[in-house]
């Protein structure tokens, strides 16, 4: 289960709504207690995809180290990556699987005409094969 | 030591350790170390062959190992290696999933094809008889971003073939016409305009952004240039060419495969193969040639089936038959082979030996030009004089000049006899070359009172008679 604090929770709503129609994408920074997760901070980050930007996204590995040890320095961990998906479901399409990475939780904002729709959250497998769904609580 | 900094998610395989002092002098010994001593970190960095995973980033400091030396990166007493993933991820729209759904049920394309399909960048140049199937195709079938070259208007003889622009569009801008029809039947798509004549100056430039190039151009100059370029680039260049009835398609300059200068080492001669203008073209060609290059650019950006590389396709639709001559790429090719001499673009109208722009015809009239007007005059006076027409019979059908006799500049010399050295005489064809060879070879033969209506029949018809039509 992961649960998103209000404040984290704007900042990604706000974040993923400025980049409507792109999408959008960063890091979540918080506490796990065994399969419990609590967002606490929202780090947004540039979206690196040297291209379209409407269907895909990129992190940059730089960016995330950043966001580890900015979680380091403040006592937090980093616990998920967001990203959103303009006009379209909050689905974990192949390639986000793909090109995911089975240690983080993925919560996908899905926008639509550049509001938030609804949101899931996925653990991709150690082989990124397959994701199952995590439960999400979040503010909205 | 190294101090490696452990991700949260796996702390719980490193006794929930957040960092662990690990030594080694380099990246791979710190990394052995560490999973040596948590054999459960292992199968979270490595895959089964021993790789690092592809999500896993390792970092020296604040440096990426991949832009180090890797594995072999050295480490320092107290250096921090960090281990970090690299994310990303892309979606179709529900609406793209509804629109490719014929793509999406085959699995040889499948969400990830469609999703490649999305993201390639092909180039067309031309937007013509063969960039117009291609066009209409490669964008219905959502090729993301399609670069288009043309620097021509459309204008009504375009329409018999190239059916990406209509009526309505004459007079406009191929590549306005071209991109608002790509955009209607898919808005889905960016279609990027480059309006230049493709250059020996340009092509790289232009080309470098594009993965796959296909050649949609009617002369030689710029197909030697597109194959040179694309040789050069490393990029396939999906050909096509046509002709009256008959046309060719192969994939050039695929890796290992031939280039159009292995199947063709040198232009032929200016003048002796005649353009689709000259010679004409059943406006259906382009259609089934375009869309067998449409179909192999497609299947080049999903990586599936066989390319048609090696392998030059013929098509004849009087005989209705496809054939298929092997192509085997050239080791002495001047620009594909092992030891090139083209090692950067040339100037390719020197090359096929054709001016980069025409003469501009000489002002005036020469002695043995007659203008149109001065013609109809003779006739209105009632002047004595043959008035010749030496295009071809299917020609003559079209339209004539009254009066005129038909003689086709092919016939010319077996019917001399037919013609009378002491008559006047005016020869014309359709715009005067031909008629000027007529009158060159009449001069020959010793005929002195004989000339050329300038301009043919397409000036009498803006000088004389706008009824007979142009063709």
């Amino acid at each position: 289960m992961i649960r998103i604090e209000r404040e984290a929770w704007e900042v990604m709503l706000s974040h993923a709504g400025s980049h409507y129609p792109n999408e959008c994408c960063g890091a979540m920074l918080g506490q796990v207690d065994g399969s419990r997760k609590t967002v606490r901070i929202a780090v947004p980050m540039e979206n690196a995809w040297q291209g379209e930007r409407h269907s895909r996204y990129e992190l940059r590995p730089q960016d995330l180290l950043r966001a580890d040890q900015e979680a380091r320095s403040q006592g937090l961990d980093l616990v998920g990556i967001f990203h959103s998906h303009p006009d379209c479901d909050a689905y974990f399409s192949k390639t986000d699987l793909e090109n995911s990475c089975p240690w983080y939780s993925f919560v996908i904002l899905s926008i639509r005409g550049g509001r938030f729709d609804h949101a899931n959250s996925f653990l991709p497998n150690a082989d990124q094969t397959a994701a199952e769904a995590e439960e999400i609580i979040h503010p909205d | 030591m190294a101090k490696v900094l452990i991700p949260t998610p796996l702390r719980q395989y490193a006794d929930k350790q957040d960092s662990v002092e690990i030594g080694g002098a380099t990246v791979g010994e710190v990394l052995a170390g560490l999973t040596s001593r948590y054999p459960d970190l292992k199968r979270q960095l490595y895959s089964d062959e021993g790789k690092l995973r592809s999500f896993v980033n390792v970092y020296v400091n604040d440096d990426d190992i991949r832009y180090l030396s890797r594995d072999a990166s050295p480490v320092q007493d107290g250096d921090t290696i960090s281990i970090v993933p690299s994310v990303a991820g892309g979606n179709l729209s529900n609406e793209e999933i509804l629109r490719y759904s014929r793509h999406l049920i085959m699995p040889e394309v499948g969400m990830e094809g469609q999703i490649r399909l999305k993201n390639a960048r092909v180039l067309l140049v031309g937007t013509g008889g063969l960039g117009s199937p291609l066009g209409l195709y490669l964008a219905a079938a959502g090729v993301g971003h399609i670069g288009l070259v043309d620097f021509d208007v459309v204008d009504f003889t375009n329409l018999q073939r190239q059916i990406l622009h209509g009526t309505k569009d004459v007079g406009r801008k191929k590549l306005d016409s071209a991109a608002d029809r790509m955009l209607d039947i898919n808005p889905h798509i960016e279609i990027i305009r480059h309006e230049v004549a493709l250059t020996s100056e340009n092509a790289l430039d232009i080309l470098k952004d594009y993965e796959i190039v296909v050649d949609g151009t009617d002369n030689f100059p710029t197909r030697y240039l597109v194959n040179d370029a694309c040789v050069l680039l490393g990029k396939p260049n999906v050909y096509g060419s046509i002709f009256r009835f008959e046309g060719q398609a192969t994939v050039f300059a695929y890796p290992g495969g031939p280039c159009y200068r292995c199947l063709y080492p040198e232009p032929p001669p200016p003048g002796l193969v005649p353009s689709c203008a000259e010679g004409g073209v059943l406006g259906i060609l382009p259609g089934v040639i375009g869309v067998v290059q449409a179909t192999e650019t497609v299947k080049l950006i999903l990586g599936k089936g066989e390319p048609l590389v090696g392998r030059l396709m013929l098509y004849d639709a009087l005989a209705m038959r496809f054939r298929e001559l092997k192509l085997r790429r050239n080791p002495e090719c001047p620009v594909c082979g092992e030891h090139p001499t083209v090692r950067q673009l040339i100037d390719y109208h020197q090359f096929c030996g054709v001016p980069q722009h025409e003469p501009p015809p000489p002002a005036g009239l020469t002695e043995w030009e007659v203008d149109p007007l001065e013609v109809k005059s003779k006739m209105d006076r009632g002047d004595r004089f043959v008035l010749i027409d030496v295009r071809e019979p299917h020609e003559f059908q079209i339209c004539r000049i009254p009066g005129s006799r038909l003689i086709p500049l092919g016939e010319l010399v077996k019917r001399l006899s037919e013609l009378d050295s002491a008559e006047d005489i005016v020869a014309h064809c359709k715009s005067g070359m031909r008629s000027g060879k007529a009158v060159d070879f009449l001069r020959q033969a010793g005929f002195r009172k004989v000339k050329n209506m300038k301009g043919g029949i397409l000036a009498w018809s803006d000088k004389v008679d706008p009824r007979v039509p142009k063709y």
